[in-house]
């Protein structure tokens, strides 16, 4: 494999120049790009290993549970149920039945591919933290993006948020790189592929091709009206002809000037879905429809959310208290630097600055969250509905602190890059391993950690996510034989509890609180009628344990007189 | 002898000599620090950081105060919250001095650690509002707070000082704060008739419903049954004890508490039960009998928790057979309804 990116404003050599061949063949082999994307993509699936360790099943992750087995009864040789976005539930199916035989738990053999895809989001974001902003960029672009609580536990689990993140990351990755390589066709292509996988794991990640659309748009008209300014300016990066690689100008020809990669990912994607989801070519509407899960009834400041739309400000209002305070700032500055370069890269002249590339990056970081805002995206929990803009907003992040530390003090830009990192990598660490095993309902020090955001009514964790903590002392002071009511928690992940041995055998769930010993009530922040019922039913409101996370009840358990020991 | 003040060396003359000489001596030296201040402020303004630069070490500044703040607050929050050792000095505070008649409020409304540190005798009441709320049977209120946490408000504080007929110093225990609060006008129901709701009888459009373990259950028309029980529901946010009918029913349904003691009032609330309940915007009737004889009836309109009061003053005093019928345009889900008759 000798292609490469070439860094931002870089011209890439003329095929028939031999030195031009040396040269890229030189940097195709430099170690230090790709050795840090490795290394990215080993210490992610590691790091994301150890959380799908201990992370809990919510509501949605056992609905994929639930679709890779087949439906709700969990006949294994069921076909599975693709009635949503099918490529979650199918990687899942097949990750379990190959990981589970070699003794990994179910919890973590269905997480498997969503493990790889954090691994892959880490290593793109290697590569393009390296193009933007060198060695420096490449280690400190997939921190920003991992060490975010949210989007390090959506890259742990098998919800198709993370997939589709990393897939969709990795289309606009291959758009990019069909710019500017003497591959077009091939990157092209992989787009495509990249992008139907993307849409076949979350529906919504079809904005990405108008994305790119209006993007290649925006760049030819930047890029004409800089030549008009100055006509000895060269052609940007890639080659604007093609002339770099025959077969994709003639084709380009063809397409009366709409770019390789753009009709790539508008013709190959359907057929990638068509053949992943051939259900969405029967009943079209209904299968779009049904393909929508919906987080209506999540608290948002006191009240439920309510469909079609969210609140006004909703996914601006959810980054700016969830992401830790440090990385926000370096989010949002990336975005403003972003604007300037943008802005400059206007002036007449020879163009100085790629300005596709920060029109790549302020629509990816932009669109999903327009998306998720006007409701294209369906209404889901936490930031999920916008989980593609973070890879983006860590790539700017990276940037803005590097840009920053370079232009504020130059002679000790790495020293003083260094410890801006810190302070910003380090208390979302820290936020990381205090909002423990609840990192779906993290929130961040403007919010006021889990304490100010549960008295501001917010959503205090992802459905049924802290259950997992309970278990050990379930096991521990369970009385024999009890029989347990889930409220909250789905059975799909109950089974996969039980089936992993994290559930003592001798306790059956019921479902009523009724007919229940034990109740385990998972508080979201959002309604608790069926407590309550327990309460009536147990005669009690006292529960006899809990999970707490800063004080914040997560999880209560009330018990029959003798059931809990 | 007089001094001609023309003269050179007349003593006023010699004074204003020397003002002037001072005055013109520091107008020199202030202009003189003037142009130093102004060389120097020049000099600096030519060797200005650029504005790229500026903004730069402005961002890098951001940043890391960002981080030391972030720091600083995931170190500082444990001390701002309790201990386990604060929690089991307000169970042992509570299982000291508790009355009955005492219930425990805390504030802010997550803090409920304090259900398993208050004994069972004292429930944890959390109302939607603690402002106009009904608490019946409650005499005092521990106000258990958690002052230093993050988004602490004082509301329930003002809410219950405002009831309160005098308000007693906080006692501090760690994290902790406990304030005791009598309440002022303290309501003591004659009956609660959930409570009641093993002696009563249940008919569903005249027909009566059978007796079982956990309530009646009363057949429908269409078949199966509807169950009316004494149950908590959460109505309007908050957990509300009550006895729960079937919505969609069809006929009104009527339950008779066969000797409950009047008083003046019979004050009650109801709701369709759920957040959010199964219907909305469902118009409720509750029409009162009080020994067979129509005695009021109300129409509730709207979400929520609904309260109603109906005039019992003509059989106060004295045990009567009490009958409460009930019907709504709810179609689904679940009525709650409480009621207690007040002296």
């Amino acid at each position: 494999m000798t292609s490469a990116l070439f860094t931002a404003g870089a011209q890439p050599p003329a095929p028939s120049s031999r030195a031009g061949r040396l040269e890229e063949l030189a940097r195709a082999l430099r170690p230090g790009r790709r050795r840090i994307a490795l290394a990215w993509a080993a210490a992610a699936f590691l790091g994301l290993a150890a959380v799908a360790g201990g992370a809990g099943i919510t509501a949605d992750e056992a609905a994929v549970l639930s679709a890779a087995r087949g439906g709700a009864e969990g006949d294994a040789s069921a076909p599975p149920v693709l009635d949503r976005g099918p490529l979650a539930p199918l990687l899942a199916r097949a990750a379990d039945a190959t990981a589970s035989r070699i003794g990994l738990p179910h919890r973590v053999a269905v997480r498997l591919p969503a493990l790889l895809a954090g691994a892959l989001l880490a290593a793109l974001l290697a590569l393009l933290g390296h193009d933007l902003a060198g060695p420096a960029g490449a280690l400190l672009a997939p921190a920003l993006c991992l060490l975010v609580p949210r989007e390090l536990v959506l890259s742990a689990t098998a919800t198709a948020d993370g997939l589709s993140a990393a897939l969709g990351l990795g289309a606009i990755w291959a758009y990019r790189l069909a710019g500017r390589t003497r591959r077009r066709l091939g990157a092209s292509v992989a787009a495509g592929l990249l992008l139907g996988l993307a849409v076949a794991a979350r529906l919504d990640a079809w904005i990405i091709l108008p994305v790119v659309a209006v993007h290649a748009l925006l760049e030819r008209a930047l890029r004409r009206g800089s030549t008009e300014r100055s006509t000895d300016a060269p052609d940007g990066p890639g080659g604007e002809d093609g002339s770099d690689d025959p077969r994709a100008a003639a084709l380009e020809a063809r397409l009366h000037g709409v770019p390789l990669a753009v009709a790539a990912m508008a013709l190959v994607a359907p057929l990638v879905l068509a053949a992943i989801w051939p259900s969405l070519l029967v009943p079209p509407l209904r299968t779009f429809a049904a393909a929508v899960p919906s987080g209506a009834g999540l608290p948002y400041l006191g009240a439920p959310l309510a469909p079609p739309r969210p609140p006004p400000g909703y996914p601006l209002l959810l980054t700016a208290l969830s992401v830790p305070l440090g990385i926000l700032l370096a989010e949002a500055g990336g975005l403003v630097h972003a604007v300037a370069r943008l802005w400059r890269a206007r002036r007449p002249g020879p163009p100085a600055l790629d300005a596709g590339d920060e029109l790549l990056l302020l629509a990816g970081a932009i669109a999903p969250l327009a998306a998720a805002q006007t409701g294209i995206a369906p209404l889901l929990g936490g930031v999920r509905a916008w989980a593609l803009a973070f890879p983006f907003l860590a790539l700017l992040g990276a940037r803005a602190i590097l840009a920053a530390a370079r232009t504020a003090w130059p002679a000790r830009a790495r020293p003083l890059a260094a410890a801006l990192a810190l302070l910003v990598l380090y208390p979302a660490a820290r936020a990381v391993a205090r909002g423990w095993p609840a990192l779906g309902g993290t929130w961040n020090e403007l919010a006021g950690g889990a304490p100010g955001a549960a008295s501001f009514g917010l959503q205090r964790q992802e459905r049924g996510e802290a259950a997992h903590a309970i278990l050990p002392e379930l096991e521990a002071r369970a009385r024999p034989g009890a029989r347990v009511v889930w409220l909250g928690v789905a059975p799909e992940a109950v089974a996969v509890y039980a089936a992993d041995g994290a559930l003592r055998p001798d306790l059956s769930t019921v479902a009523d609180p009724a007919d229940a010993d034990l109740a385990v009530a998972v508080l979201d922040g959002g309604s608790r009628d069926a407590e309550y019922r327990t309460w009536a039913a147990f005669r009690t409101s006292r529960p006899v344990s809990g999970v707490f996370v800063d004080e914040v009840p997560l999880v209560l358990v009330y018990a029959r007189p003798g059931a809990w020991r | 002898m007089t001094v001609d003040p023309q003269r050179g060396d007349a003593p006023g003359r010699a004074w204003s000599g020397l003002a002037a000489r001072l005055a013109r001596h520091a107008c020199a030296s202030a202009a003189e620090r003037w142009h130093a201040t102004g060389a120097a402020a020049r000099l600096l303004w030519a060797r200005r950081p650029s504005a790229s630069r500026a903004v730069a070490g402005g961002f890098a500044v951001v940043l890391a105060l960002a981080g030391a703040v972030g720091v600083v607050f995931q170190g500082g929050l444990p001390g701002r919250l309790p201990d386990p050792i604060d929690w089991a000095a307000l169970g042992a505070l509570l299982e000291r001095d508790a009355l009955p008649g005492d219930a425990v409020a805390v504030s802010p409304g997550w803090a409920e650690r304090a259900r398993l540190a208050a004994p069972g005798a004292v429930p944890l009441l959390s109302p939607a509002s603690w402002k106009d709320e009904d608490l019946p049977g409650v005499k005092r209120v521990w106000l258990v707070s958690l002052p230093r946490a993050p988004g602490f408000g004082f509301g329930v504080e003002r809410a219950l000082l405002a009831r309160s007929a005098r308000p007693e110093p906080a006692i501090p225990l760690g994290g902790l704060a406990v304030t005791r609060h009598a309440l002022a006008t303290p309501e003591r129901p004659l009956a609660f008739l959930p409570d009641r709701l093993a002696h009563a009888e249940v008919r569903l459009g005249g027909a009566p419903c059978a007796r079982d373990a956990a309530g009646f259950r009363c057949p429908l028309e269409g078949g199966g049954a509807a169950e009316v029980l004494r149950t908590v529901r959460q109505v309007g946010g908050a957990p509300r004890p009550c006895v729960a009918v079937p919505a969609g029913a069809g006929a009104a349904l009527t339950v008779t508490f066969p000797a409950a003691p009047m008083g003046r009032q019979l004050r009650g609330h109801a709701g369709l039960a759920g957040d959010p309940p199964r219907a909305r915007d469902a118009a409720i009737r509750i029409a009162l009998r009080v020994d067979g004889e129509e005695a009021g009836a109300v129409d509730l309109a709207g979400d929520g928790w609904r309260s109603f009061a109906l005039d019992t003053a003509r059989s106060a005093g004295r045990m009567r057979e009490l009958a409460l019928s009930v019907t709504t345009t709810a179609s689904t889900g679940a009525l709650c309804l409480d009621a207690m008759t007040l002296r």
